[in-house]
């Protein structure tokens, strides 16, 4: 019940701010200029994104500081509900064509296992 | 039990004392998020004890939480009184062993 309220709050901002996709896409592009940027719309709903950001010059940053500019942009838009879910991977060249595929959806289908971690959930009532 | 207002100072005191706190959505046993699902297993992994702490325990937690640490999303992970980042950072670290360094590293200052 609680994650069905939470759901229709997030989900009217979506439809009056016309967020998705291409806008996570266009406004990272901007904050990490010549970046490849690469959004994984989860659901289809444009509020859960995997996005994966591939760049050299995340070269010699720790993770939280590649991550930085794009948390501070979207933190507003995140408190207000436009945007749910925002998995980030900010990555160099090297470590995109290592990496492979790295979409995880916590809202997936069963039990499964990602890259060695046991996902856990609750079945549903 | 004290009441707990989620002020910055009460939760810089939760860092402080804890060397390994997890901000999370539910507990590690019953997580009410994929993605606090993740972090809790990776840090799990770490085969040390951690604190977590239920941001659904209180409706004022979430936007408390992310006002103080300037980290928009849950989870988040603490690692020596310092964020680390979210799920996908706590599995990239995990993953190439520097999050097991920094927990030897930080248990090892209690």
């Amino acid at each position: 019940m609680i994650h069905f309220i939470d759901r229709l709050q997030i989900c009217w901002p979506i439809i009056t701010a016309m967020a998705g996709a291409d806008w996570v896409g266009s406004e990272i592009k901007k904050l990490v200029p010549g970046a490849t940027v690469e959004v994984s719309d989860l659901h289809g709903t444009g509020d859960h994104f995997h996005v994966r950001v591939i760049s050299d010059s995340f070269d010699g940053m720790l993770p939280l500081e590649r991550q930085r500019p794009i948390l501070d942009f979207f933190m507003p838009h995140i408190k207000s509900g436009v945007v749910h879910a925002l998995d980030l991977k900010c990555m160099t060249e090297e470590q995109a064509r290592v990496a492979g595929n790295t979409v995880f959806d916590p809202h997936g289908e069963g039990e499964k296992q990602f890259m060695g971690i046991h996902i856990r959930r609750p079945k549903e009532k | 039990m004290t009441e707990f207002n989620w002020t910055p100072d009460e939760l810089q005191k939760i860092v402080e004392e804890n060397s390994i706190v997890l901000f999370m959505k539910g507990t590690p046993d019953a997580p009410q998020c994929g993605f606090s699902n993740r972090a809790a297993s990776v840090v799990s992994q770490l085969g040390v004890p951690f604190a977590s702490v239920n941001v659904l325990s209180d409706p004022r937690a979430r936007n408390a939480l992310r006002d103080w640490s300037g980290f928009p999303t849950m989870p988040q992970l603490f690692i020596g009184g310092k964020l680390i980042g979210g799920s996908d950072i706590a599995l990239e670290l995990f993953q190439n062993g520097e999050l097991q360094t920094l927990a030897a590293n930080a248990s090892g200052n209690d």
